[in-house]
């Protein structure tokens, strides 16, 4: 992992000109290992960031969130916002780029390399563990992971604990940034989507039951939705709210309005509302697993969302997040765009 | 009960050419299946994932999407649109389960009424060795 003093002094200097109106980075979490998003308004607090393979967070999210605030306030402090981005947050940033939701100079990017390896995935390091709670998660000098727990330290080789995601990553630093720390170097990787092929070798019906074991679990509490950086629609289909209640709307009108997905967590319906948001993000999923991470019942989000990355790069030969100036995958067509399947 | 089984047909048809083309089937008195429910778009373009996943949802044992030739479209690129982003919607039913053969996508033009009764047969001969829709369908 990069080590970020140079970003430490930058962001310290950039506060205290006030050129930033705060900075988002990572501090020390108050769960034992897992670092926290830490939010920066002064100069002195800069050197609470962190930089370490806990911090799994995609910051992005709360890019969105400033947007939100920012279009409330009657006059906006119109002064970016820092924000440090791994690899995979900065491709969102990209992807907010290109679909002007966000202008370039609303952020200032703090770019961090993971430089080879990535971060921890909680689930996965849960497992390792069988009970016992870590209360540091290091990487020692030759790439390998050292987690404290209350029995000793534990050694284990990086591909043990990393994430899916992370060890299937094509760029494992900033695409775009302003100030970069680390270097660009890559993980050799083989199989960019190998992940998908244990579901993708299944026959149809075992797919469908497969899915339907997977989302039966499904209690609708869209957290997936909530920590997406891209889930930024201001009405939302599963919300139903579109439906301009008058004085004059009779009871059979507002029972009679088109319900497009129910919101009650029945397995079908589940499955529709996943699908349909696979297929919003199809083209600007950037693969940073917040769906999954959020998920309180460990639902495998990204398969739905990899494979449709996989289709756009097969299919188009698109590969979201790293040109701000291209049109989104749905946005643009090629007149030789694949058309077997039509009659 | 398999030779009794009817399947149910939405059909999505763009106003300006397979909408009209279905027309041109019904004034010459072709002969096709009952088994369609067209539904009048615009635009190929104009039909949302959303549109097909709640119609297997309600029921529908098969979705066809028809729309202009490439090139032909009333709004130029709208049934360029459609082309990539059903592509995707077509690989995405087929990952999660459902058999390839319910959702498919045709060119139909105002002037092929035999085109388009042709397509509704062999949609209906495909459709009925699977049986009724389950997979997305609620409370099956």
């Amino acid at each position: 992992m990069a080590k970020i003093e140079d970003l430490k002094e930058e962001a310290k200097k950039l506060l205290r000109e006030g050129k930033v109106k705060y900075i988002i980075g990572y501090g020390a979490g108050s769960n034992g290992w897992l670092a926290a998003p830490l939010f920066i308004k002064k100069p002195e607090d800069v050197d609470k960031l962190v930089w370490d393979p806990t911090c799994v967070h995609n910051l992005v999210r709360f890019l969105v969130d400033e947007k939100r605030r920012k279009a409330r306030q009657k006059q906006p402090d119109k002064r970016p916002v820092g924000i440090m981005v791994k690899g995979c947050d900065s491709r969102a940033v990209v992807v907010l780029l290109q679909e002007k939701f966000i202008d370039r100079s609303d952020v200032y990017i703090l770019g961090v390399s993971c430089e080879k390896m990535g971060v921890v995935d909680d689930a996965k390091l849960a497992k390792k563990l069988a009970g016992k709670k870590a209360k540091r998660v290091e990487v020692d000098a030759q790439d390998r992971f050292v987690v404290t727990t209350e029995d000793g330290k534990i050694e284990m080789a990086a591909e043990e604990l990393l994430a899916e995601r992370c060890l299937e990553c094509k760029a494992n630093f900033p695409v775009i940034y302003d100030l970069l720390s680390g270097e660009k170097t890559k993980r050799p990787l083989d199989k960019p989507f190998g992940s998908l092929e244990k579901i993708e070798s299944l026959s149809a019906a075992d797919r469908s039951s497969f899915w339907k074991e997977q989302l039966d679990r499904c209690i609708r509490c869209y957290a997936c939705r909530s920590a997406c950086p891209m889930c930024y629609c201001d009405e939302c289909v599963v919300d139903s709210i579109n439906l301009a209640v008058t004085a004059d709307t009779t009871a059979d009108e507002k029972a009679q309005r088109i319900h497009w997905i129910q919101r009650s967590a029945e397995s079908s319906e589940n499955l529709v509302y996943h699908l349909v948001r696979a297929i919003h993000l199809a083209g600007r999923c950037i693969d940073c697993g917040e769906c999954e991470r959020a998920c309180p019942l460990d639902i495998p989000l990204r398969f739905l969302n990899k494979k449709l990355e996989k289709e756009a790069k097969e299919l188009f030969g698109y590969e979201v997040g790293f040109d701000p100036a291209l049109p989104a995958l749905i946005s643009c067509f090629r007149d030789e765009d694949p058309q077997d399947f039509i009659r | 009960m398999a030779e009794d089984y009817e399947p149910r047909i939405v059909a999505f048809l763009c106003k300006w050419c397979s909408s009209a083309g279905s027309d041109l089937a019904g004034v010459s008195r072709m002969e096709y299946p009952p088994n369609v429910v067209p539904i009048q778009v615009m635009c190929s373009g104009s039909v949302s994932p959303l549109y097909i996943f709640s119609a297997f949802n309600k029921g529908a044992d098969g979705v066809l999407v028809s729309g202009c030739h490439p090139g032909d479209c009333h709004y130029i690129k709208g049934n360029y649109y459609a082309r990539r982003r059903l592509n995707l919607v077509k690989k995405l039913l087929e990952y999660v389960g459902l058999e390839t053969q319910r959702f498919q996508m045709s060119w139909v033009s105002a002037a092929e009424g035999t085109k388009f009764t042709q397509i509704i047969k062999d949609f209906v001969k495909e459709l009925k060795p699977l049986g009724p829709q389950t997979k997305l369908r609620r409370n099956p």
